[in-house]
């Protein structure tokens, strides 16, 4: 793995911290019923490489410390296929979080976009 | 790097080794999630093994190492992202003792002390009680599931005082329920249980519950109790006309009586008394602070340590 890479990986590490969490409560707020993990890794997945920059297993620990905060709700529920499953729904407070988090997103990108135009790729 | 794993049990066992020295809670967190997706993804494709369920994983979930380093950053950043910054300690020896007023980790460790009363005798009737039913009920054939179903509460019991100990002592401590091979047979599970170390340090725990409940209540109500009464004695005799240096049956800090309130004391020892008062309600606080990290290390090494493989 060459410098370039390191650093990319690294800045990749640096950018999905704050903007998983972020996802994550947009993708519950969405779907407007409760998700377990694997169900919310797989609807990540779809929306592509650039919403999370690495492993799917990154999401277990965020949905937890989420919930731990809370901004998600969850339950368990028996499943025929495996283990019980853990059920995520977003709380009222999430909701209020998920707005105020999505403006501040909207405000970084449009000022980092403009920083950045102009510039030669 | 080791080889790739064919098979559920193989890749958790990896994952387990690969987080070898974290915290035994996390490693707890970490095998229930892997296990989690690890099934999912076999349910949505029926047609392949296992094997190949595996080898398609390491690339979405990530391989057991990349999954170990994944928790452990992940767990500190995110938990650093979401909760309020710890407040700076404070660096003279006077803030230092004073501080804890603003500690919200002294009330919570306080309550816990309190409530242990409770909980404490709880715990200790239900294994006790559990423990000796099964025990009489084990010559007959209900004895065998009633048995199981025993061992099978004092787990969840065990996840149940981790939540507590976790919100209220601050210590790390599972949240998910111990990962259970589900590979294995019911019978095995079931000897599984039996003969893990840590359904037998937990029911030590529990019957330990009761004398430590009873030792924390009794501190906490006698220290704050004193240190009230020490406080309150000056003030009613500055501010609402008790008096002073009067033994009604004998030396009293404080007698009320009718409406009339005395204490014992001389005038002159009612500053000194009221300082020591409040010296004693701080030095309460940090008390339970203290007894609070201890308790939370106790109940970690009781409740999870002896299942760290």
């Amino acid at each position: 793995m060459t410098d370039t890479d390191l650093q990319l990986k690294k800045f990749q590490k640096e950018l999905s911290a704050g903007t998983v969490s972020l996802t994550l409560l947009a993708v519950l707020a969405r779907a407007g019923e409760p998700m377990y993990g694997y169900q919310i890794a797989k609807q990540l997945e779809r929306f592509g490489e650039g919403v999370l920059s690495g492993k799917q297993s990154a999401l277990y620990p965020v949905l937890r410390n989420l919930e731990a905060s809370g901004l998600l709700d969850s339950h368990v529920e028996p499943s025929v296929a495996g283990p019980p499953r853990r059920y995520y729904r977003i709380t009222a407070q999430g909701s209020d979080v998920l707005r105020e988090w999505a403006a501040a997103w909207r405000a970084t990108r449009d000022s980092v976009d403009s920083v950045l135009e102009g510039l030669i790729p | 790097m080791t080889r790739t794993p064919s098979t559920i049990p193989e890749y958790l066992d990896q994952l387990r080794v690969a987080l070898a020295g974290a915290d035994p809670a996390l490693i707890q967190d970490a095998l229930y999630d892997a296990e989690e997706y690890l099934r999912s993804e076999m349910a949505e494709n029926p047609g392949k093994s296992e094997a190949e369920v595996i080898a398609s994983v390491a690339g979405s979930y990530g391989a057991p190492e990349e999954v170990a380093d994944i928790y452990r950053d992940t767990e500190v950043t995110v938990n650093k992202a979401l909760r309020p910054p710890p407040r700076p300690p404070r660096r003279s020896l006077l803030g230092g003792f004073f501080g804890v007023i603003a500690d919200p980790r002294a009330y919570a460790a306080l309550f816990y002390m309190l409530l242990s009363l409770a909980t404490g005798i709880f715990y200790f009737t239900w294994v006790v009680a559990g423990a000796s039913m099964s025990a009489g009920l084990a010559v007959l054939i209900i004895g065998i599931p009633f048995v199981i179903l025993f061992f099978g509460s004092v787990r969840v019991l065990s996840l149940v005082e981790g939540r507590l100990v976790e919100v209220m002592l601050g210590e790390r401590m599972p949240r998910r329920p111990l990962y259970a091979d589900r590979g294995k047979p019911w019978m095995q599970r079931i000897v599984d249980m039996f003969i893990d170390p840590r359904t037998w340090s937990t029911m030590l725990y529990f019957l330990a519950m009761l004398p430590l409940g009873i030792a924390y209540f009794t501190l906490v109500v006698t220290l704050i109790a004193v240190s009230l009464a020490f406080v309150a004695a000056p003030l009613a005799v500055w501010f609402f006309g008790a008096d002073a240096g009067i033994s009604v049956d004998g030396w009293q800090l404080l007698n009320i009586h009718d409406d009339i309130v005395t204490t014992s004391l001389y005038p002159w020892s009612l500053p000194l008394l009221f300082v020591c008062g409040i010296l004693l309600l701080f030095a309460t606080l940090h008390l339970a602070r203290g007894i609070g990290k201890l308790h939370g290390l106790f109940a970690k090494h009781l409740l999870v340590k002896s299942a760290a493989y």
